[in-house]
């Protein structure tokens, strides 16, 4: 016993158990590639975990952001005749956007998708890992240096999930849309995806980065869906960037004006940029963070014609 | 920009302080309140100011105090949370600035005073002690006493961050950036040498040899004519380095109060409770580690009339009874500045740039991790006298 | 891309250092400074073996292919390597038994009848027919076995052909079958950089009268070292031996090697580099060492010997022995080379508990002796890794026991000559023509499984260039009496046998440890 004790001490200092292992200076040279285990997320698909995440969407998530904020969801008709995997796209620029994406999906399309979360921030502690994976079926990605690999992207795909990215790669600072990166696009193009772009309009006034709940009083927010695009033969990722890029934009405007005011727009080539306006911080995000207009109060007589209040329901 | 962040955290704060010392594995762990975070780049916010994409930059004990805890409320107005950490910078220039073209070597003075502000110089400043300054919570930059504890600047633990022309001195191209990044502790180290001005052939008590203690040594040995100078180290390399930098007695700290009655020929006296003093000691102390008992020990070994100085930032709560009854003189020495010596007034930071080209720094930056591996980083640097390393460091180009 | 191999220097982040200690292991702190060598991550094993052997076969290095060879009423004659290789043995299907069974299939469909298997263990003792089957697979076994399967018989006067004598007068007597044959093909497995080669058929075939020429204390002082063979004065003789025997007979070598990945998943921490051990590693170390000691010898014995190395196939070779051989050497160092910069005072190794003479058996104090003194010693290119009167210190507890039905000779040098003389040249000259005629040991080799009676002898002679290099010797944690018979002293710590070495080396020696297995060859600069 005293042998095990003495060995359990070696072992316990040698590896400074209580402390982070180090690595020998003359070593660090020969170091492995940084590590090329992510976190293991394949649990969070498991029946069981998938049981457990519909619960907490539709019990817990659900019913908190619908009563903190008050969503409008649209064009779930796009869906209609997709089959996964597919791609929802979304422009992010408040924390609010996973759970209104994924919330408003039908139940069916939601419980076969992924979304894809930074690994530095999402999967850093272990914690937040853990929740990350459970509650939003996340799945780590590397948004800087050699480690950025698409494999567990691939392997998800492969095994037939939908995959919700925020191109932009992190929240917008303003409110406004950043650049786009390459990678979801070069992954649709590569596997045929069809990508659903996803316009959330209002989110950034509700919640801006920073916060750490939305701001009181039940903002409205948007969530538009838009008609899929299909990687066509031949075309190469940034093609479909812009192409993703400017279907974002009209379903933005569409969501603004009208569908019909939006298409007239984009045939004259004036779709406003989301890029915001070309003005001082204090204004893109003093434009970025007004909020929608309230839908205006419907008469009773008017009432379960529509959808467009809290809808999202269940098809 | 990716960049570390320290945020405010009150359970953090509470639990650091409350289990930091006995587990101090978490400290680098899940109750620091440090994150990497993706943020917008910092932007110059007035004429003269330049974005610099830092190189190397150094985890000094001041921002280990922060992270763990351990540091005075006193500084809480003098910083801007969030903010990016790092101080001790070399880096490269983004933009042209004044004389200096883009992709200049530079390293960072930290200090933000009037002349970076935008403001009208103080009376210190005008003085050219701009570690004195004033007005370092107001002007056209969040509060922050230096770069690196300022939300709007940035710092060095990032990719980016921004600094003003006064603050950046070019680095000649002979000198590398291991060496480089030790420019800004080595100015810091000169100025508390500076400051204690030991007569010549003065016994000197440096007390720690970790980064700050090396470079006050080797400072001492360099630019004063101290006669005995005597190093308490606490871990092997440390006694061997202190040795090399030209101590005349290295001892260990269990055994420090005995060795320097012994090379003072001092009386000593045992309270009822606490540490041994001596009657009689040591000319001057440096205060090289910030620690409680590391102040005690320089209070209570240095002769009555004698000079302490402060080298590291130092912790609350030392009993200060041997300042009144041997009515010593406690000085203290913040960051770098113009100091007046008798051959005129002097900027430490270019002696520092010169002494760095010769000094024997060769492997005093024991480490160096990308921004992803700031855990093990600052797990590193929380340890690093027990693993033989004087200086952690971050890459921030290496993400 | 596999990760070379590099040399460590141990400082204060440096966690404790796996040491092998015979049937067990201990993790030990190093002085900092101390320098580790390591051996390259195991190199990705080739994907398609069979196709690799196919390939190797049909597209032979200087020779025709093997099939072109092949002809209705010849001989054929396939000699293989025994059970010293490789070590510790491999997983099935061993890959000797992939290469026997393709040139099999190619001689069966070019109509060869008259096939014969030999197994070249040379004056190491016989092969169980267990074992034999285990490496040649049931298939082969069960056509061959026993009349055309056989172990090769050294002392077997009517089964031996004396070829004549090589221009440095050197006797060249092997396996009459073999030197009879038309084609003689021979099957290897190259761990290490000493075997293969132009060793193979004129050792592994040859008899005593033969060997004795080369396994001598002379040649063994001018091969620096043995694991060099263009600066080993015993592969010049052999390579003089096989130009003779290739006058007589066409050989076709076929030589394979191995990946470094010699321990199976529940030892994989021994793969490992310490640092990089993760929390189940260390685990795995804490629980393995508790059991190991914690068992009675005979079962820990029996957990080792049930290892079996998860090698991979690194490449194969065919045709002409020498160029062959060269591409066989590159592949090994490509595997276990690692430049080292000079010299130092202290070599440590820690021994495993197998060596090339007792798989299946036990290692005898003798035999620890020549897998430190020889093999790991040996185990430079350039300059040995520690300096000419340095010390060497070595962990493995080296009990006094031998086994009685494969080493009888071992005992009796053990106890007669070694009690006498340790000095390599009067063992020589003094005991081992009585050792090599012993009838009672010859008899032993030739019915019973018995190495021969003069192979102490060899085992002595391989450590004759460290005994005569090294200022002092040091076991640690080992049988007292047992390493006092051969000449060296013991301690019962690494630190009390650093201290003894401060005699020869000094206070603050520099220390270099070899850590091995796995395998690894240092290029001393």
């Amino acid at each position: 016993m005293a042998s095990l004790l003495e060995d359990l001490r070696l072992v316990a200092r040698g590896w400074r158990w209580t402390h982070r292992p180090l690595v020998p200076r003359s070593a660090e040279r020969f170091l492995p590639a940084p590590d090329p285990k992510e976190f293991p997320t394949a649990w969070a698909r498991t029946p069981l975990a998938r049981a457990v995440r519909e619960g907490v969407q539709r019990f817990v998530l659900r019913p908190l952001v619908w009563t903190e904020t008050e969503p409008r969801v649209e064009g779930l008709d796009h869906l209609e005749g997709l089959r996964p995997p597919v791609m929802f796209v979304a422009n992010h620029a408040s924390h609010l956007d996973a759970p209104l994406v994924l919330c408003s999906l039908p139940r069916r399309w939601r419980e076969r998708t992924a979304t894809a979360a930074a690994a530095d921030y999402f999967f850093d502690v272990l914690w937040r890992a853990a929740a990350t994976a459970l509650v939003f079926n996340a799945f780590p990605i590397e948004r800087k240096g050699a480690r950025r690999g698409t494999g567990t992207a691939r392997r998800l795909i492969e095994e037939r999930w939908n995959l919700l990215v925020f191109p932009e790669g992190t929240r917008s600072r303003d409110g406004w849309l950043q650049r786009f990166r390459l990678g979801p696009a070069r992954l649709a193009v590569e596997y045929r995806l069809p990508v659903v772009p996803v316009a959330i309009r209002g989110a950034y006034a509700a919640m801006p980065r920073g916060r750490g709940w939305p701001r009181p009083g039940r903002l409205p927010v948007s969530v538009r869906y838009g008609p899929p695009l299909h990687p066509e033969e031949g075309e190469d990722a940034r093609g479909l960037n812009a192409r993703l890029l400017r279907a974002l934009e009209r379903l933005w405007d569409e969501d603004a004006t009208s569908w019909w005011a939006s298409l007239r727009r984009e045939a004259e080539g004036k779709t406003p940029s989301l890029a915001g306006p070309p003005a001082a911080r204090w204004r893109r995000v003093w434009e970025a963070s007004r909020p929608l207009p309230r839908p205006r109060p419907r008469p009773v007589w008017e009432a379960g014609e529509s959808t467009t209040r809290g809808g999202g329901e269940e098809r | 920009m990716l960049a570390l962040e320290l945020f405010r955290s009150v359970p953090r704060y509470l639990a650091a302080r409350a289990v930091g010392e006995r587990l101090p594995g978490l400290l680098a762990g899940p109750l620091a309140p440090v994150r990497l975070v993706n943020r917008d780049e910092p932007l110059p916010p007035g004429e003269g100011w330049a974005r610099v994409r830092p190189r190397l930059s150094g985890i000094c004990g001041s921002d280990l105090a922060t992270v763990a805890g351990r540091a005075s409320f006193y500084f809480s107005p003098l910083v801007s949370m969030p903010f990016v950490p790092g101080h001790e910078v070399v880096g490269e220039l983004h933009d042209d600035l004044d004389d200096l073209p883009a992709g200049t070597r530079v390293v960072l003075e930290p200090v933000l005073s009037c002349l970076a502000r935008g403001l009208d110089p103080c009376p210190s400043c005008t003085a050219g002690r701009r570690d004195r300054c004033d007005r370092v919570t107001v002007g056209h930059v969040a509060p922050g006493l230096q770069t690196g504890y300022c939300a709007d600047t940035g710092g060095g633990w990032g990719e980016v961050l921004v600094a003003h022309r006064s603050q950046l001195h070019p680095v000649p191209d002979h000198l590398p950036d291991e060496r480089a990044v030790l420019v800004e502790p080595l100015a810091c180290a000169l100025h508390a040498v500076l400051r204690a001005r030991p007569e010549p052939g003065a016994t000197v008590l440096v007390v720690g040899a970790g980064t700050v203690g090396a470079l006050c040594l080797l400072a001492l040995r360099e630019f004063t004519q101290a006669g005995r100078v005597l190093v308490v180290a606490k871990h092997g390399r440390q006694r061997e380095l202190a040795r090399r930098l030209g101590a005349t007695d290295v001892v260990g700290t269990a055994e420090a109060v005995a060795a320097l009655r012994r090379a003072t020929g001092a009386l000593r006296l045992t309270p009822e409770r606490g540490l041994p003093f001596l009657l009689g000691g040591v000319d001057v102390a440096l205060d090289c580690v910030g620690s409680r008992s590391s102040l005690d020990l320089a209070l209570r070994t240095t002769r009555a009339g004698g000079r302490v100085v402060l080298a590291g930032m130092p912790e609350s709560g030392v009993d200060l009874s041997p300042v009144w009854f041997r009515e010593l003189e406690v000085v203290g020495a913040y960051a770098a500045a113009t100091e007046l010596t008798d051959g005129g007034p002097v900027r430490e930071f270019d002696l520092a740039l010169e002494l760095a080209r010769e000094a024997p720094l060769d492997g005093f930056v024991g480490a160096v991790y990308p921004l992803a591996r700031w855990r093990e980083a600052l797990d590193h640097a929380f340890s690093a006298g027990r693993l033989g390393t004087l200086k952690v460091a971050f890459d921030p180009r290496r993400g | 891309m596999a990760r070379p191999g590099f040399v460590l220097e141990v400082d204060e982040r440096t966690p404790p250092l796996l040491v092998h200690e015979g049937e067990g292991f201990r993790l030990e702190k190093f002085p900092l400074g101390t320098r580790v060598v390591y051996p390259p991550d195991p190199l990705p094993p080739l994907r398609d073996v069979e196709g690799a052997i196919r390939r190797a076969l049909l597209d032979p290095i200087d020779s025709e292919p093997l099939p072109a060879l092949l002809r209705p009423g010849m001989r054929l004659t396939i000699a293989f390597d025994d059970i010293s290789l490789p070590l510790p043995p491999m997983r099935r299907p061993d890959v000797r038994q992939r290469v026997i069974e393709q040139v099999l299939e190619m001689a069966a469909r070019r109509g060869v009848d008259d096939v014969q298997l030999v197994v070249a263990n040379s004056l190491h003792r016989r092969m169980t027919p267990a074992e034999i089957k285990r490496t040649v697979g049931e298939r082969v076994f069960r056509s061959f076995w026993p009349e055309a399967l056989r172990n090769f018989d050294a002392e077997d006067p009517k089964g031996l052909a004396y070829l004549g004598r090589t221009d440095k007068g050197e006797d060249v007597e092997i396996d009459r079958r073999a030197a009879e044959s038309d084609l003689l093909v021979y099957v290897n497995i190259n761990l290490v950089a000493m075997d293969g080669g132009v060793k193979s058929v004129p050792v592994g075939l040859g008899s005593y009268r033969s060997i004795r020429h080369h396994h001598t204390v002379h040649t063994m002082l001018h091969s620096r070292s043995y694991m060099d063979p263009e600066n080993s004065a015993l592969h010049h003789s052999c390579a003089r031996m096989h130009r003779l025997v290739a006058q007589h007979v066409r050989i076709f070598q076929v030589e394979t090697t191995l990946n470094n990945e010699t321990f199976p998943t529940a030892f994989g921490f021994l793969n490992r580099r310490e640092w990089e051990w993760s929390l189940a590693d260390q685990a795995a170390y804490l629980a393995a060492k508790r059991a190991n000691d914690a068992a009675p010898p005979r079962v820990r014995r029996e957990v080792f010997r049930r290892i079996e190395a998860p090698y991979g196939v690194t490449g194969v070779h065919a045709g002409e022995t020498e160029a062959v051989h060269r591409r066989t050497l590159a592949n090994v160092h490509r595997q276990q080379l690692v430049e080292v910069d000079g010299q130092s005072d202290v070599l440590v190794v820690g021994l495993p508990y197998i060596c090339p003479y007792n798989v299946n058996s036990i290692m005898n104090p003798v035999l620890v002796n020549c897998l430190g003194l020889g093999y790991f010693f040996n185990l430079y290119r350039g300059r040995p890794l520690v300096r000419r009167g340095g010390a060497m210190i070595v962990f493995h507890p080296t009990p006094w026991e031998f086994h009685q039905v494969h080493h009888p000779s071992y005992i009796d040098f053990f106890e007669e000559v070694l009690a006498e003389t340790t000095d390599p040249a009067q063992v020589e000259a003094k005991f081992e023509q009585q050792y090599a005629t012993d009838e009672w040991y010859r008899h032993l080799y030739r019915t019973s499984y018995a190495y021969h009676g003069v192979h102490p002898f060899y085992m002595w002679y391989w450590t004759a260039h460290a005994m005569e290099y090294l200022g002092d010797v040091i076991y640690v944690g080992a049988d007292r009496r047992a390493v006092a018979r051969m000449g060296f002293r013991t301690a019962s710590t690494f630190a009390d046998a650093l201290e003894m070495a401060t005699d020869t080396v000094g206070r603050s020696p520099s220390i270099t440890y070899l850590h091995c297995p796995p395998l690894v060859m240092a290029e001393v600069r």
